[in-house]
């Protein structure tokens, strides 16, 4: 892969914020005129109209989750739902408008294109205004576009999938999802088809008080394989912004997959987002996620193990400041005999920041031979923050392994001593260890995204350790 | 020039609440090889993270001075970058970071000055030859799955990049085999000139009986009870610390 | 049937994890009359054992959810004052039989200033008074489901109070038949360098519901739970482990080991909290489920909160069928495979009742152990 050498990031490229400048903003609240008027700009078929509806009669019936951290701050009836950005869908960076083609450059989006990518997706706000892939890649058969262009030109594709892997009745935020849903990226690799080089969406929310809603379907076809990567940002406002997108993964039998996500979400976000993916047979899906930002997030994503013999993994980090709690964590079901997962879980927790590690491991009464291992490991830099870990373990069968290791702790002073002996100050210590220690999640990533990981883990650090 | 390198003067450390050094007096010059020998808990490793001030241990009184200037109280990377080197008995394992940029991070923080990675790569690698490390270790995680051998060569190799004025050896023999004990001895060969001083931490003579040591102390109950030639490590090797116990 | 929901988490997680409580759907029984079987026996002579004890209210942090019961229906009530410094034994123990089917009881504990103490508090079905066909030993106990197949309850509530640099060690041996319900809540507090140990035997009842807190308050606070337990049939076995460490360089050590039969199903949840200013406290959590059959269940929710940074916490889990490789070496020295697992059962079992002190309970617990594996 190639090799680009970022420069040090500061967190201006993320914090910059473009003029609340757009073609079309809903107003606030969340009614069934509100749902009908999105899915009327949408020009949605009337399937995808009935879906919506139904998914506001869900929501409405739902209750709250009852458990994690305290949503209370979020007023639905203070978000704007939908938002759409000036310009129309590009596949040319130049028929971009100007005003968000500079946020992209600022982002690198266009700069990793040409070095590092197979395709590229941009949305901003509530529409993707870019999208693009390899022509040679075209040519194989692989689709890649945004979800409203993927409604109209493949519906039956859509309709055979959309909603299937999250059931709209998860939870209240899937509910709201499908009614409101907006832009997002659709992938088909068909049966046989690998891609070598990664394909990368990249989300933006720029306008303040307001929801980003994206549906990211991908369907691996048998024997096919992809590395999607799934980047988000957004400037901070002072006013509560939501996010509540859904990711639905298909992996076929002997397929390939690899979700990779770095999220970076300002510090008035809540993050209520939903991922899962169905794996068949002999196949395997792969998580890797780094959550950086947000003000609140829930996030599990979830492994349906559904073939013999398909595997997952999960390698997530996260790493909470002042005034953010991260409710993060990983969810698989082991439906089928010799199934395995591993989960590789770090958490940082700092400056009254809250981590909470929470799971579920189930394996099934059917899947013999299955093995499961988990780790998670939290660390705390100060005494002020928090870190919980919330495992469960539902066990439903004798012939399988499964192990869980959890630990928490403080840097030890024993390595600080080490490396201060050979001339490194007790910051620069402290910070290399931390790095260390999110090594081998950075080392899942693009490089791009590892130098990235690492200078948010420096700005993190700054001020924080002393 | 003065010759003094290390001067340790009435030296008194606590484990918490517990006296370990009950004053200890060393001198160490330029160009010499120091020895501490000792029954275990009597003090040996605990003179060695005093000098690099450890903030486990206190210091109830006496001061340690490096080239006349007292560095009892300068923070370890301060004293490191002094000139004060300490091969630990047991190497923390750093994930993440490999011994190649690890070292290139300490050397210029040790030097001050930027480091050129391809003389350093190439200065890296000479001395592995010596020390018999397989080069493929300069791209793994400091440490990390290093076999008890290969973590001390590391720590040899560490003292040769880094290049101090003073080395402290911290047992850096113990449960190494005849080959790894040898291949230290070299490395301390290699290292040692008229310039920088040695003080080697050990229970074990074979480590020194291919170097040329200036003195030999024995340290009980955290106090030197003797000081002696290198024949003295003989002695102790054949008859123990009895006699300097009460 | 009512349903009611005991052993509820300190924090709660995912509804359709279905581990926050447990529904517990036998009956509670609304009379309860007298229980008369209750021997206790001391063998200093120095403690304070005093029957019917009027004890004040109270309320406890974290319970089982049945402590009405026992504020208003305790048929026994016990107070033991530790005033030796010796680890002679105290014994309390119920046996329940036709005429005395119900039991709820409130134990209190006090272990004064610098006190030793072993405590055994055993609640099992009488022994039967005939030999019969099925009795393979008939000196010894048996699971008494056959002999006595009355279905006995109990609720009661263990508290114990371990004062300033007592030592404290309290042996609750739970061997109910499989027809009986369980409900066992011990409530501890530990206080400055007091070391409390808890071994719990959990061998018995159709549900069996088990809430332990410990509040290590004092600085050097020392508490260490060791539990295992045996579930055959389709019995339910529900634990609710929770320490909460507030004092510094605390150290709270639980270890459950256990293993599952038949349609049996095990809940366990354990939390270990670090709360803010417990420095240097340390926190070490390990279960472990052997399942010996494919229709057994473990469901498992250990967790760790962490207000304080400068605490050593750790936590492990495993669950699965025993290791093949140590059946086969056992099976090549001559063991059929039933032995075998029964063997390793029994080897998980060894570093809790080498802990029981006293050699009788120890083959009691021994045997009764070998009639639910067979």
């Amino acid at each position: 892969m190639a090799k680009t050498q970022l420069e040090e990031i500061n967190r201006n490229i993320y914090d910059f914020k473009n003029k609340d400048d757009y073609d079309y903003k809903i107003k606030k609240g969340l009614t069934r005129e509100i749902v009908e008027e999105i899915s009327k700009q949408k020009n949605d078929p009337d399937w995808m109209r009935e879906i919506r509806l139904k998914a506001l009669e869900i929501y409405n019936q739902l209750e709250m989750p009852t458990w994690g951290p305290d949503l209370s701050e979020l007023n639905m009836d203070e978000i704007a739902t939908y938002v759409r950005p000036k310009g129309k869908m590009a596949s040319s960076w130049e028929d971009v408008p100007e005003e968000i083609r500079n946020t992209f450059d600022k982002l690198g989006i266009p700069d990793s294109e040409k070095t590092s990518l197979a395709g590229v997706g941009a949305q901003y706000d509530s529409e993707v205004v870019y999208h693009s892939m390899k022509e040679d890649l075209i040519k194989q058969g692989v689709i890649y576009t945004d979800m409203e262009t993927a409604v109209r030109e493949y519906p039956e594709i859509v309709k055979k999938y959309f909603m299937k892997c999250v059931p709209i009745n998860d939870h209240k935020f899937v509910a709201l999802h499908a009614a409101v849903w907006s832009g997002g990226s659709f992938v088909y690799v068909p049966k046989g088809v690998k891609l070598d080089i990664p394909l990368q969406s990249y989300f933006r929310l720029n306008s303040p008080e307001s929801g980003q809603f994206e549906h990211t379907l991908i369907i691996v076809e048998e024997g096919a394989s992809l590395h999607f990567i799934e980047g988000c940002s957004a400037p901070k406002y002072n006013k509560v912004n939501l996010h509540a997108g859904c990711v639905e993964l298909y992996v076929g039998d002997n397929a390939y997959l690899r979700y990779s996500t770095i999220e970076n979400w300002s510090k008035n976000m809540m993050n209520l987002n939903t991922k899962k993916a169905i794996v068949g047979k002999n196949a395997q899906v792969d998580w890797v996620s780094g959550s950086f930002g947000s003000h609140i997030s829930m996030l599990y994503p979830m492994s349906i193990l559904n073939g013999e013999g398909a595997k997952t993994e999960y390698t997530g980090i996260s790493f909470a400041g002042k005034d953010q709690n991260l409710d993060t964590g990983f969810k698989v079901i082991h439906n089928a005999p010799n199934t395995s997962s591993v989960v590789n879980s770090k958490s940082i927790s700092k400056n009254g920041g809250k981590c909470t590690y929470r799971s579920l491991v189930r394996i099934m009464e059917n899947a013999k031979n299955s093995k499961s291992s988990v780790s998670c490991e939290s660390l705390m830099l100060d005494d002020f923050s928090i870190s919980d870990t919330i495992p469960t373990n539902d066990i439903r069968t004798d012939e399988v392994e499964f192990s869980h290791e959890a630990s928490i702790g403080k840097i030890s002073e024993k390595t600080i001593f080490y490396l201060m002996s050979r001339g490194i100050s007790e910051e620069d210590a402290k910070a290399m260890i931390v790095r260390g220690f999110a090594y081998p999640i950075s080392k899942e990533l693009p490089v791009e995204y590892a130098v990235e990981m690492n200078n948010l883990i420096n700005l993190e650090l700054e001020g924080a350790i002393g | 020039m003065s010759k003094e390198l290390l001067n340790i003067k009435d030296l008194y450390v606590n484990a918490g609440d517990k006296e370990i050094l009950k004053g200890i007096n060393l001198k160490i010059n330029k160009g010499e090889i120091h020895v501490i020998m000792g029954p275990n808990g009597s003090g040996k490793s605990t003179t060695a993270n005093a000098i690099l001030n450890n903030p486990e241990y206190t210091k109830v009184q006496g001061k340690v001075e490096l080239e006349g200037k007292d560095i009892s109280n300068l923070k370890t990377d301060e004293i490191a970058r002094l000139g004060v080197f300490m091969s630990f008995q047991l190497p923390e394992e750093i994930p993440g970071i490999t011994v190649t940029n690890f070292l290139k991070y300490a050397k210029n923080k040790v030097t001050g000055k930027p480091v050129k990675i391809f003389e350093f790569k190439d200065e890296l690698k000479k001395y592995m030859d010596e020390l018999n490390m397989n080069p493929k270790n300069m791209d793994r995680s400091l440490n990390v799955g290093f076999s008890g051998g290969e973590k001390k060569k590391n720590e040899i190799l560490q003292m040769l990049v880094l290049n101090p004025k003073l080395a402290i050896l911290d047992e850096t023999d113990s449960g190494l085999d005849v080959d790894a004990i040898r291949t230290v001895s070299k490395g301390i060969e290699l290292f040692k000139n008229d310039e920088n001083g040695v003080l080697i931490i050990t229970h074990n003579n074979k480590i020194l009986r291919s170097l040329k040591v200036d003195y030999v102390h024995v340290l009980v109950d955290g106090k030197i009870v003797t000081t002696g030639s290198q024949e003295l490590a003989t002695i102790i090797e054949n008859e123990g610390y009895a006699k300097y116990k009460n | 049937m009512e349903k009611v929901k005991l052993n509820q988490t300190p924090v709660r997680t995912c509804r359709n994890f279905k581990i926050n409580n447990i529904d517990f759907t036998d009956k509670i029984p609304s009379r309860i009359p007298d229980f008369h079987n209750v021997k206790i026996a001391q063998e200093t002579g120095k403690d304070e054992i005093i029957t019917d004890y009027e004890f004040d209210n109270f309320e406890v942090k974290f319970g089982s959810g049945l402590e009405d019961q026992i504020k208003e229906q305790a048929n026994q009530k016990i107070k033991i004052d530790v005033k030796s410094k010796t680890d002679k034994e105290i014994k309390v123990e119920f046996d329940f039989d036709e005429e005395n089917l119900k039991l709820v009881d409130y134990i209190e504990i006090v272990a004064e200033e610098n006190t030793t103490s072993n405590i055994y508090i055993i609640y099992r079905n009488k022994l039967c008074n005939e030999v019969q066909d099925h009795c393979d030993d008939p000196s010894q106990r048996c699971s008494g489901v056959q002999c006595a197949p009355y279905k006995a309850y109990h609720n009661g509530l263990i508290r114990i109070v371990a004062n300033n640099n007592s030592k404290v060690v309290v042996n609750i041996i739970n061997l109910m038949n499989k027809e009986s319900s369980n409900i066992l809540g011990v409530d501890s507090k530990i206080e400055d360098s007091a070391k409390l140990k808890l071994n719990i035997v959990d061998f018995g009842a159709k549900t069996s519901v088990t809430n332990v807190y410990s509040n290590l308050a004092g600085k050097e606070a020392n508490n260490l739970i060791n539990s295992i337990y045996l579930g055959t049939d389709k019995e339910v076995i529900d634990m609710n482990y929770i320490a909460e460490c507030f004092g510094e360089k605390s150290n709270i050590n639980i270890d459950v080991q256990g293993a599952l039969k038949d349609e049996a199903v095990k809940h366990f949840k354990g939390t270990i909290d670090f709360k803010k200013g417990c420095k240097k406290a340390t926190g070490n959590e390990a279960e472990n489920c052997m399942l010996l059959s494919d229709k057994a269940k473990s469901l498992a929710l250990p967790m760790l909160l962490c207000s304080e940074e400068d605490v050593e916490g750790n936590h492990s889990a495993s669950s699965g069928k025993a290791d093949n490789k140590e059946i086969f070496y056992i099976m090549s020295r001559g063991f059929d495979k039933k032995s075998a697992e029964k063997l390793l059962v029994r080897a998980k079992f060894n570093s809790l009742l080498e802990g029981i002190s006293n050699q009788e309970m120890k083959q009691e617990i021994s045997y009764e152990m070998d009639q639910k594996l067979d």
